[in-house]
């Protein structure tokens, strides 16, 4: 028999209140209290025992807990406490989703009981006031998400009949039978073959596994290949083959020849950019280990590494936003663990494309109002929450991130997460950055165990999102069971040089880590069975290519693998020999003794057929807009900051602990007027004066009209922030993250290309290599609009530059706000005509023609000499001009700094277009007067004086002037209430 | 020989290394202890001189922030907690490790209840993590921590840091001058519970309180994460400022004062300077 646990808050709680004002965004008016449920599947007979585990989850000081059993009887004292309520509303999880908090109460009974209870963790709330039947189902549409969770609602009549909410126990039922590899037959027709790989192997009941993700063209190769074996394959042998040729894995849109690039996109611009820079630099060259590894790796000093990486994970955010958001973000994590021989992550990164959270589109997956996508205010909150809670308990500070928002990411938001990692050069007497498994070394999985969640991501990820995709792509994290074992590996195991490689447990699960550690060696044998379960029933295959979280794979010698398990066993972490690095060519599995995988590796790595793509090119946009002059330019700059890609994100950045780990510089909010920064510095070692800077550039909407500008103004952008926040353009290296749309067209493929090969220009003129990437090349959602017309919406060619930088003392760390009255103010670079697709255009409902271009080499030199300057400490702040123009980059000094500014600025272009042109390649600076003479002969005709600071509250240009008050409310309002 | 300041982690608490820092920074020698180890050899606490709790996550907050680490420390040191902090001794909790000290019960410890839950440290109001720089003012209090402070400037990190007790708890505490830190103003006024000069609406602005020995002090801001300049939010202006002034901006800030005081405690000669 269950036990129900009760928790009534009985002081004040401020999870209540904003329950109270999230209803009443919602039109509902409701006092609410907040009951935290916990269900123990077996019951404490014992009372004494009872008791010893209520008090571990009760405050005594606020709280009061009772004990429900399902029976007709209710405590002493429940009803009092229970009060008067109308209605009763809780949410649990699904069977089989992680539940954090269940597992920790799971742990208090074994603590305080000596024995572990299975314990789930739900959530009721306690309503007084008067709600509608569709009240309530708004309600529980924003409380829950029915793909992972339940909502159960009772009005008090029903509560009070029913004795209680009931008990619900969310324990997976599978079935054990069937639980072996199945045979496949491919020896079928072109149209059967294509099917399989479109929808997946069918079960023995007739329903489909889920997508594979293969062409029939890759179907073809995998039929041609066991017709060669003599054999069928098994279901977990085509599984494999999906996982490891996916998308999601193998790039294979960057890697295949496209039109007369015959080495591909990647090879010939990403690595082909790095290496001839690389070559360029000679000694001074920056980078240690690039592409291949879990991150990138460059030098910070003499003694020590920095490493960076950025992922994407788009689909799942789509449909769990928390989940997918915080599943990015420790998936991130791990990357950075599993570098080299083991980096400890010091900095987050984070990104969020979304449509307007403001706006209430509605659209649905299938026909006739079926399936409804979540609330563009669901998926920010969600994907805002997930980092937060990642992000947050894992102890990682994160300062650096962005928002950004276009409609057009309605159906498939972006979520990026990146993680920045720092190591010593050498881990006992080895190299850090090399690694590499060797025959016999044992196959040591770590960490969490193995369920249903995320089976297909890998493949899930390389198709568009419809009503098919799958509920199983979605997983929850579990940042403790993670931070445990992160800390004893990368605090007290790695430098012992007890193993010899290791990496993450990503995408694809174990048959993407062990295939690509086996890649080494030459082999590998798993016992597939030795695999640790959530629960019992799962097939092979889905044991092979579970993407549960939270999981690392090493490759350990024989001798050391007791010494690490004991040493994991007491940091409260597990793990697992599931078999053999092997040199016999073999990607071998056995299931109890039984082969179900045999496959040769080549064929497993190598095997998938080259796809030769051909591009076009149509530049976009329109003839440049006839527009009026603005009358009241006032009015003008206050809604330019109000437009959600240039307001302020304060909220975003208060919720992310980025001063952790004690070594935050410059933040994500700067100056007394707290304005969200571009860049951010952080110091990594507290004794040693060396910081790092990081940034980030991207620009959407110029994909409207041509993405080689889009892609360049990312990366200068990138350049450009970590250059004004302190950075050397000589220590600087970038990463590339591209989500596209409908990449089997060739126009999308033709503005990719033109893309990749504009931020290859770029990046050889700035000399600033690219150490890592990744892409996500089908963001689109394919569904119905509101009145049940078919829609596709494709997200804008997006192209994500990030950069990390080295700087040599933290002092030259430069931030955006204005320090003096009396300073003089200057600007850095040339503005020209280019509003086309600005945000000054969307605000007038324009796309236009002249899209910003970037003059690589004029670029180049203004960055060497402000390089130069920061290490003289000759500007005393700096704002590169981005969304919106000079104008919108003078307002926000103005308001970081709290002083007024007087500028007078006339280029003989309309003042409109002059303040609001996007033009790439500027930096609005301040100087101390002592300084100007030295500032201007360093800086000549890369500067221009236009103006002053004052100590005025007013922002004066020309002849418009505007309230810093005013300004400050306009840019803070927007985000400000979420 | 130095005194030792033992500095506990493990199971998501994640700030014990910066936090050691500032302890060797001023000449203690600190040692980083995961809890399980010193569950398996408590008595290391007998050749202990300061145990700090630092902050973190410790099981991801989960069933109430700091509680089950509490239970576990509780669990597994029993008495040799309550012999530690009884003798001449510091200890300190900080952010998560104050809401663990709390729920451990020994702070505030009224009429030397050491063991028992007197305040519970539960959901910022704005039920949102709080990430930012606060004003916090040195209260009336014989705390060996907080000699000759008066104002720190130094950040907190929380979702769940208010402070809330029953009436009559308050009272005594206000009575007994265990009340140790207060969020203020920038110039120095009461808070008044202002969001965001109290980041957290704290019951009387609590931030922080202490035992009726003032040697166990319990703190929701980062002292460590304001030790130095260049960690402040308004290092770019500081900086700035000295070197107008043609200065050099010394390193040491606020924060690094509490550090100070536990060395001088045990009277470490061989105290740093910034």
């Amino acid at each position: 028999m269950a036990q129900r646990i009760e928790v009534f808050t009985l002081l004040e709680d401020g999870r209540a209140k904003t329950y109270q004002s999230r209803f009443e965004k919602l039109g509902i008016k409701a006092s609410i209290r907040v009951v935290d449920v916990y269900t123990i599947e077996d019951d404490i007979a014992d009372p004494a025992n009872l008791n010893e585990c209520i008090s571990s989850l009760t405050n005594p000081v606020s709280q009061k807990s009772f004990v429900l059993d399902g029976s007709n009887t209710t405590p002493d004292g429940y009803v009092d406490t229970l009060g008067s309520f109308d209605h009763a509303l809780e949410v649990g999880f699904l069977p089989g989703v992680t539940d954090n908090i269940g597992h920790t109460a799971s742990e208090l009974t074994a603590l305080s009981l000596n024995e572990i209870r299975t314990v789930y963790a739900s959530q009721m709330l306690l309503i007084n006031g008067q709600l509608s039947e569709r009240n309530i189902s708004d309600l529980k549409d924003d409380l829950h998400n029915s793909l992972i969770q339940r909502a159960d609602h009772k009005d008090a009549k029903a509560y009070q009949n029913d004795n209680g909410m009931g008990i619900t126990i969310p324990k997976v039922q599978l079935s054990n039978s069937g639980v072996a590899a199945d045979e496949v037959d491919l020896d079928i027709s072109d149209d059967e073959l294509a099917e399989i790989g479109k929808s997946g192997i069918e079960n023995q009941d007739g329903s489909l596994r889920g997508p594979l993700g293969m062409s029939l063209l890759y179907m073809k190769a995998v039929q041609d290949y066991f017709k060669a074996e003599g054999r069928k394959p098994t279901d977990i042998e085509i599984e494999t083959l999906a996982q490891t040729w996916s998308e999601h894995c193998k790039h294979t849109i960057f890697a295949s020849p496209i039109d007369e690039i015959k080495n591909g996109l990647f090879k010939h611009y990403i690595k082909g950019a790095t290496e001839e820079i690389r070559k360029a630099k000679g000694k001074d060259d920056i980078c240690v280990s690039v592409f291949w590894d879990d991150s990138g790796v460059i030098a910070f000093d003499d003694d020590w590494l920095i490493t960076d990486k950025m992922e994407t994970h788009n689909s799942p955010s789509a449909l769990d936003p928390f989940g997918g958001a915080i599943t990015g973000i420790v998936g991130v994590n791990r990357d950075c663990i599993g570098t080299g021989l083991g980096a400890k992550p010091i900095i987050n990164r984070y990104g969020f494309c979304l449509a307007d959270p403001r706006s209430n589109i509605e659209y649905y997956r299938g026909k006739g109002k079926a399936n409804p996508t979540l609330s563009s205010e669901t998926v920010m909150r969600g994907v805002v929450a997930g980092v937060e809670s990642g992000g947050n308990q894992s102890g990682i500070p994160s300062p650096q991130g962005f928002l950004y928002f276009d409609d057009r990411y309605i159906g498939k938001p972006l979520v990026f997460a990146g993680t920045v990692g720092l190591m010593p050069r050498e881990v006992a007497g080895k190299p850090s950055h090399l690694k590499g498994a060797e025959k016999g070394d044992r196959i040591l999985m770590i960490g969490g165990k193995v369920g249903r969640d995320g089976i297909h991501g890998a493949t899930f990820s390389s198709v568009a999102l419809d009503e098919g995709s799958p509920a199983t792509a979605v997983q929850i994290g579990d940042p403790i069971t993670q931070k445990k074992f992160s800390d004893a590996i990368i605090k007290e195991i790695r430098d012992l040089g007890l193993y010899k490689a290791m990496t993450d447990n990503g995408a694809g699960g174990l048959s993407s880590s062990v295939g690509e550690m086996a890649e080494s060696s030459g082999g590998f044998h798993v016992e597939l069975e030795k695999v640790p379960l959530k629960y019992p029933g799962m097939s092979p295959w889905e044991i092979w290519i579970s993407e549960s979280q939270e999981r690392m794979t090493l490759a350990v010698p024989p001798e050391n693998v007791q010494t690490i398990m004991d040493m994991l066993a007491k940091r409260g972490v597990e793990a697992w020999d599931i078999g053999e690095f092997t040199d016999t060519g073999r990607a071998h599995i056995t299931w109890h003794g039984d082969t179900i995988m045999d496959m040769d590796m080549d064929f497993l790595h190598d095997g998938l057929p080259e796809t030769p793509l051909t591009t076009t090119f149509t530049r976009g946009g329109e003839p440049e807009p006839d527009l009026k002059e603005p009358d009241d330019y006032r009015e003008t700059f206050l809604n330019m900051l109000s437009r959600l890609n240039i307001c302020s994100k304060e909220f975003v950045a208060c919720q992310y602990d980025h001063n952790v780990q004690g070594t935050a510089v410059l933040g994500p909010l700067q100056g007394q007027g707290r304005v969200y920064a571009d860049a951010s510095v952080s110091k990594p070692l507290l004794d040693n004066p060396r910081a790092v800077v990081l940034s980030q550039g991207l620009f959407p909407r110029y994909s409207d009209i041509d993405t080689h500008h889009m892609g360049q103004a990312a990366l200068d952008m990138a350049v450009r922030s970590a250059v004004a926040a302190g950075g050397d353009i000589n220590h600087l290296a970038l990463m590339d993250n591209i989500c596209w749309c409908s990449s089997d067209e060739p126009e999308r493929l033709g503005q990719l290309k033109r893309a990749i090969s504009g931020i290859y220009h770029l990046a050889k003129t700035y000399g600033t290599p690219f150490i890592s990437g990744k892409d996500s090349m089908f963001n689109d959602f394919k569904g119905y609009d509101e009145n049940d017309n078919p829609v596709k919406i494709s997200v804008p060619p997006t192209l994500l530059i990030s950069a990390l930088g080295v700087i040599q003392n933290v002092d030259q760390a430069v931030s955006l706000d204005p320090k003096m009255p009396g300073d003089k103010v200057y600007l850095l670079g040339t503005t020209k005509d280019e509003c086309g697709a600005s945000e000054y255009y969307a605000l007038r409902g324009a796309l236009g023609n002249n899209v910003p271009e970037t003059d690589n080499d004029l670029n180049m030199n203004l960055y060497r000499v402000m390089s130069e300057a920061n290490k003289k400490h000759l500007i005393t702040s700096t704002l590169p001009v981005s969304y919106g123009g000079i104008g919108i980059a003078l307002a926000k000094k103005a308001i970081a700094g709290q002083l007024g500014l007087n500028i007078s600025y006339d280029i003989g272009l309309r003042m409109d277009k002059t303040l609001f042109s996007e033009s790439t390649g500027r930096v609005v600076v301040t100087i101390a007067p002592q300084d100007q003479m030295e500032f201007e002969k360093l800086f000549a005709d890369h500067a221009l004086l236009i103006g002053e600071v004052t100590d005025s509250d007013l922002l004066k240009i020309n002849d418009i002037e505007t309230n810093i008050s005013d300004l400050e409310e306009a840019y803070k309002k927007p985000l400000r209430g979420y | 020989m130095s005194a030792k300041a033992l500095v506990i982690a493990g199971y998501g608490l994640n700030c014990e290394e910066e936090t050691a820092h500032a302890f060797e920074h001023v000449g203690l020698s600190a040692e980083i202890r995961h809890i399980n180890d010193l569950a398996e050899n408590p008595k290391e606490l007998e050749n202990t001189q300061v145990l700090c709790i630092p902050g973190g996550f410790s099981y991801g907050d989960d069933t109430g922030s700091g509680n089950a680490f509490a239970q576990k420390m509780r669990l597994t040191l029993g008495d040799h907690l309550k012999k530690f902090v009884e003798q001449d001794t510091l200890t300190i909790g900080i952010c998560n490790g104050c809401q663990i000290v709390a729920n451990l019960g020994l702070a505030p410890a009224l009429d030397h209840k050491y063991g028992e839950r007197m305040v519970a440290v539960t959901h910022n109001l704005t039920a949102r993590y709080q990430c930012r720089w606060v004003d916090v003012a040195v209260q009336n209090t014989n705390s060996p921590w907080l000699q000759g402070i008066q104002t720190l400037h130094i950040p907190v990190a929380h979702g769940e840091g208010r402070f809330m007790m029953g009436e009559d708890t308050l009272k005594t505490l206000q009575d007994v001058k265990q009340i140790a830190l207060r969020y203020v103003k920038p110039d120095g006024t009461s808070a008044k519970g202002e969001y965001p000069y109290n980041p957290n609406g704290s019951t009387d602005d609590i931030a922080g309180i202490t035992d009726p020995s003032g040697r166990v002090l319990t703190l929701m801001p980062h002292p460590e994460r304001g030790m130095f300049n260049w960690q402040r939010d308004d290092y770019a202006r500081l900086k700035d400022k000295a070197r107008r002034a043609g200065q050099a901006l010394p390193e040491r800030a606020d924060g690094l004062a509490l550090f100070e005081n536990a060395a001088t405690y045990f009277e470490i000669a061989k105290r740093k300077s910034a």
